[in-house]
């Protein structure tokens, strides 16, 4: 377990950044956590796939398959790799305040 | 604390006088430190704990406290350490968070010891006691559970895989493209990394292109399809064994004549290598890394290539467990020179190479994220002399950690595998 400070803001986080209790998400993490990683405003494309995310997370509590998230969001694949540089899992599913997903990600 | 049954367990382990190379390996360190350089933990940090030879140290001093006559009369005399609670605890940070398996120690060791084949039984001896990282553990137990180490269901692959086969027929404008899902009788029984369905599916469209063009009998299952091998990473023989099963028993069942592996450096080596040994048998069928099927097809002039669509300045990663500890060196070059028009070596490259840091289930753990960034530096800067905009490397693990890399460092490049470089310069024959 580590801190992580963004802008005054403390975070309990795991090793890599993810938020230890994801109950704890709100739109203002959402959007700290889209800084750190160089997204300077959360665009609505942004919120779509982190609200999806979410939605999934809170239902089966796991990170949706990318096919679903294009689905869902009407958007292309590349739109997803351009809207989160580090990609759904690193990057969308931190911001959307999901623990890291195992495996090779 | 650790209890005696699995302080028992552990030491069995280097108690096997029938295993030669263990006692070969456990009884020859001379202490030399010219693997210090060698390894990128040492190189970042510069602490001596990190140094090859203190991590097969830790091992040894256990070894003759409890296994040589001169360390059970007098441990004080011989370099020997209890086996309790804090030492197994170092023994975790030592083995899993400090060492990513690449085995570029073993190579600079002016002895030869296998330092990796150590820090594997060290990494057994936590296995026996059920002391393995919980992210590591999760991710073994997942594919042990499901059959996939991402947990994906199977109506949500098969999707997946539908999906990237409409891909497939838009981009080639072929309505009679396919990815086959679970046919028997085919030539090719094909693997992937959960990673890829999950979240990276293109891979997965840019292999079926190459198969395509080749006109290749080929078919993936949407049981098994896991190519990964956590119970490696885990030093858990039980589970890396039901998961070696798993791939054998589906090309049997599937009636495949080739097992190809998809782009995983680790997994290629569990199930080409270390697989027989885990199963006790041989294989009566082909079992080859995606790579090789590739360069076969280059040279039996099955696919054509154009290196001019791909004109971007390339470089190439060595995965470690694909060329030093698996061989495929030149066959790699091969491939990726037929595919691209101007590629430039990394240095040091091929069997001296550095790895990318993610490996050895480093990836997996959060435990060790901000050290995995930091030895990682090594490989960014590597990256960043060459000048390139592209790094090719064939396999999933090092992409996201290279991902990751140039994320944090700014590197600027885009991260393909060789499937996906490959694919680009595919000249499609129209019938």
């Amino acid at each position: 377990m580590a801190l992580l400070e963004i802008e005054g803001v403390s975070f309990e986080v795991d090793g890599d950044g993810f938020l230890t209790n994801p109950s704890l998400w709100n739109d203002e993490v959402a959007t700290l956590f889209a800084k750190a990683d160089g997204i300077e405003a959360l665009t609505p494309n942004h919120w779509a796939v982190i609200r999806m995310i979410r939605t999934h997370f809170d239902e089966n509590g796991n990170a949706p398959m990318v096919r679903a998230l294009c689905k869902e969001t009407g958007l292309k694949l590349k739109e997803i790799y351009e809207l989160f540089p580090l990609g759904p899992a690193r990057g969308a599913c931190r911001v959307a305040g999901l623990p890291k997903p195992d495996g090779c990600v | 604390m650790i209890t005696q049954e699995q302080k028992e367990k552990a030491l069995a382990i280097l108690a096997d006088r029938a295993d030669p190379k263990l006692q070969t390996h456990l009884n020859s360190c001379v202490r030399c430190g010219l693997c210090a350089d060698s390894c990128i933990y040492y190189k970042a940090y510069g602490e001596a704990q990190y140094i090859p030879a203190a991590k097969v140290n830790m091992i040894t001093s256990l070894y003759r406290r409890y296994h040589t006559t001169e360390g059970k009369l007098l441990p004080g005399l011989v370099g020997t350490r209890k086996l309790n609670e804090e030492t197994a605890q170092k023994m975790v940070d030592l083995f899993f968070g400090s060492c990513t398996l690449c085995g570029r120690c073993a190579k600079h060791c002016s002895i030869g010891v296998d330092i990796p084949f150590l820090v594997g039984k060290g990494r057994e001896m936590l296995a026996a006691m059920e002391i393995i990282p919980k992210s590591l553990q999760a991710t073994a137990d997942m594919a042990i559970q499901t059959g996939n180490n991402m947990g994906i269901p199977v109506d949500e692959f098969r999707d997946t895989i539908q999906w990237m086969e409409e891909e497939l027929q838009e981009e080639l404008g072929d309505a009679e493209a396919q990815i086959p899902l679970d046919e028997t009788n085919k030539q090719i029984l094909y693997t992937l990394n959960p990673r890829e369905p999950k979240f990276f599916p293109l891979s997965i469209a840019a292999m079926a292109k190459i198969f395509h063009a080749a006109k290749e009998s080929w078919t993936i299952s949407s049981n098994y399809y896991d190519v990964t091998n956590y119970g490696f990473f885990c030093g858990n023989n039980a589970q890396a064994s039901v998961m070696a099963r798993n791939l054998y028993e589906e090309t049997y069942r599937l009636q495949a004549k080739r097992l190809v592996l998809g782009e995983c450096g680790h997994g290629t080596r569990a199930i080409r290598w270390e697989g027989p040994n885990w199963l006790k048998t041989t294989y009566d069928f082909d079992a080859l890394s995606a790579l090789e099927l590739i360069g076969e097809y280059i040279r039996q002039g099955r696919i054509h290539l154009d290196k001019s669509l791909n004109q971007k300045v390339c470089t190439l990663h060595d995965p470690c467990n694909l060329v030093r500890n698996g061989g495929l060196l030149k066959e790699m070059r091969f491939v990726v020179r037929s595919a691209v028009t101007h590629f430039t070596e990394m240095t040091p490259c091929g069997t001296d190479n550095f790895c990318c840091g993610g490996g050895g289930g480093n990836l997996a753990m959060s435990e060790y994220n901000e050290r995995r960034l930091k030895i990682g530096k090594i490989k960014a800067d590597q990256i960043r002399q060459t000048g390139v905009k592209v790094v090719i490397t064939p396999c999933h693990n090092c992409v996201d950690q290279l991902t990751q890399l140039n994320h944090t460092y700014k590197l600027g490049v885009e991260i393909k595998t060789v499937a996906e470089i490959v694919a680009d310069a595919l000249i499609i024959n129209k019938e």
